[in-house]
């Protein structure tokens, strides 16, 4: 009976995951797919709060749950229900694949939730690759037409960059596992400790981090983000650019704690990908037209300051990471809900199309101004709380010209957040302004007003999420509780 | 008759073959040789401009990671590195799967596997 409470969250996937397989089956049933998934989403939100306090470690100690990885993917189960509720009837998938669609997404969230959970790197392999395939499907299904034609094209630099990444990475375990001689994270911490300093220890943590410097669109395994958030459409690239980025920070904090803070070698490497993250996206973002591939450099840019959160190694710039991700998530997923609505008929929205937006419909453009400032770091929003967060953190470690890199690149980024913020208020003298007014349906609505109060809530009074985020961390350096890892 | 002609045909030379190699390979030829895989995938996949040459070096990394930890395992006496991959294989064959059915679609709608044809997202 604990076992199943322990496992509730996954098991309610796998469940939905196995129903919207056998609806799949069956001919044009998209409203039912589409009605499964959501009550799915609601179930896995229940569960997860219902598990929120369990701990355990399960299957030999390869899966490990605790406070942080509850934490985690209740943040994630509240995002898949966000993602689910923006989609609303997928206007730009072809209609012969719509439940399929379904179950994909929810194969992809199901190898989110977890990978939180795997402490061991076989497990961390698999539940990463489960979260992956489902993804490099779901960006080919986007239809067909003219103009629109780039959908193949984005789905094979996302899985080539994907499978190269993957490959690096595994390449970096084998070396972690010949060095240690075992698999499981908390015994390979304690016998990488001594030999850390060997450039073999130093290749293998550099080179296994890179599957998840791709899956969180890190600098140099950046390049698939802004093709895949352009040619996927605009429900997928939602997908794409919220729940992989936490997923990847929760793994990666697992991950960064094997490197002990003595180590100067991990905290370097770091520092570069941070800085080239942060200037790469942001620069490139300030030319860009197409509001989704905007959000894709910045994406970029925001990876980069998460980033900075694990240069300090320490358990206060982890917390600032996690933050700072979940932030992301309602900021990103805000932005997504206006795209999405905005959009005619699901084709990509350009930066002046959304002109005039706060005659159209006040509401969207209220929620696209607070994501839009929060992403800028604007106080009072979650966006300044994050990066404050997380520049105290790198400050406390003494990385002085970090900070001061960071802080000069939430300048830059300020200029192409004001441009949206231009275009969706003063905008009404542009000929591409539309006057008709957009009708948003209840689910919508609320779906907006959640997003708004979370960002606003989560920058207002951060100490709450801050000090569970800190004590449920303290779960990840400590061994496991049972003895089940004799070896 | 011809069989077992053949066959003593091809023993002789294996067993010189074997016999003139260095008396001990040690762990280090074999991870020289994941290293040199690696690298030959690795610069395959930046350097190449067929998606499905791309597609054969991103095998031969992954093979590359199942030679080093097969070796790892054999020389540190666990079996954790064989069940690695094991995993790794089976990965790597819902790669393909996958990878090769996005081309398939692409070809079917564009009539080329070249990278350099790929240009309808540059800006």
């Amino acid at each position: 009976m604990t076992f199943i409470l322990n496992f509730l969250p996954e098991l309610v996937l796998l469940v939905g995951a196995l129903g919207l397989f056998v609806v799949a089956l069956g001919e044009s049933q998209q409203k039912f797919a589409r009605t499964v998934a959501l009550l799915v989403a609601f179930a896995t939100i229940g569960a997860a709060a219902a598990s929120l306090n369990q701990h355990a470690d399960l299957f030999s100690g390869a899966y490990r749950v605790d406070q942080f990885s509850q934490l985690v993917k209740l943040v994630l189960a509240f995002g898949f229900a966000c993602i689910l509720l923006l989609s609303g009837d997928l206007p730009d998938i072809r209609a012969e694949v719509k439940p399929e669609y379904f179950l994909f997404l929810t194969l992809s969230v199901t190898g989110l939730v977890m990978l939180v959970s795997c402490v061991e790197i076989v497990s961390i392999v698999v539940a990463l690759e489960l979260s992956s395939f489902p993804l490099y499907l779901l960006v080919p299904m986007r239809r067909e037409r003219a103009g629109h034609r780039s959908q193949m094209e984005s789905a094979i630099k996302y899985i080539m960059f994907g499978v190269a990444a993957n490959g690096i990475m595994f390449f970096g375990l084998s070396y972690l596992y010949g060095l240690t001689g075992t698999t499981h994270l908390f015994p390979l911490a304690s016998r990488l400790a001594p030999v850390v300093h060997t450039p073999l220890a130093i290749t293998g943590l550099g080179l296994a981090f890179c599957g998840l410097y791709y899956k969180l669109a890190i600098f140099p395994f950046h390049f698939w983000t802004p093709d895949v958030y352009q040619g996927a459409s605009n429900e997928t690239a939602s997908l794409v650019a919220s729940l992989p980025k936490v997923g990847a920070v929760a793994v990666l904090i697992r991950f960064v704690s094997l490197a002990t803070p003595e180590n100067p070698a991990v905290a370097t490497m770091l520092i570069y990908l941070a800085v080239g993250s942060m200037f790469f996206g942001n620069l490139i973002a300030l030319v860009q037209k197409d509001f989704k591939r905007m959000l894709g450099f910045s994406g970029i840019a925001h990876a980069g300051y998460a980033l900075i959160g694990f240069v300090a190694l320490d358990q206060a710039g982890f917390t600032a990471a996690l933050y700072y991700i979940t932030g992301y998530l309602f900021m990103i997923l805000a932005c997504f809900v206006v795209i999405s609505r905005v959009s005619r008929d699901g084709a990509n929205v350009a930066i002046e199309e959304l002109a005039g937006l706060h005659r159209r419909s006040p509401l969207l453009a209220a929620t696209l101004l607070v994501a839009v400032f929060a992403l800028a770091g604007v106080p009072p929003f979650v966006g300044f709380m994050g990066k404050f967060s997380l520049l105290t953190a790198a400050y406390a470690q003494g990385h002085l010209a970090l900070v001061v890199i960071a802080v000069v690149n939430s300048a830059i980024a300020v200029y192409y957040y004001l441009q949206v913020v231009r275009q969706a208020v003063f905008g009404e003298s542009n000929p591409a302004a539309v006057a008709e007014p957009l009708i948003l349906t209840w689910p919508t609505r609320g779906l907006c007003v959640v997003l708004i109060v979370g960002i606003v809530a989560l920058g207002v009074a951060p100490g709450t999420v801050i000090d569970t985020i800190f004590h449920s961390l303290a779960f990840v350096h400590s061994g496991p509780a049972t003895a089940l890892l004799g070896r | 008759m011809i069989f077992s002609l053949s066959s003593s045909i091809f023993h002789f030379p294996l067993a010189l073959a074997v016999t003139s190699l260095p008396a001990e390979v040690g762990i280090n030829h074999y991870l020289l040789l994941s290293a040199l895989l690696f690298a030959i995938g690795f610069f395959g996949v930046l350097l190449r401009r067929n998606t499905l040459v791309v597609y054969l070096c991103l095998e031969l990394m992954l093979s590359a990671s199942t030679l080093a930890a097969v070796a790892f395992s054999r020389f540190n006496g666990t079996m954790d590195g064989n069940i690695f991959v094991f995993f790794i294989i089976t990965v790597a064959a819902a790669e393909v799967a996958v990878g090769l059915a996005i081309i398939v679609a692409l070809f079917r709608l564009r009539h080329t596997v070249q990278l350099e044809e790929l240009t309808a997202l540059k800006h």
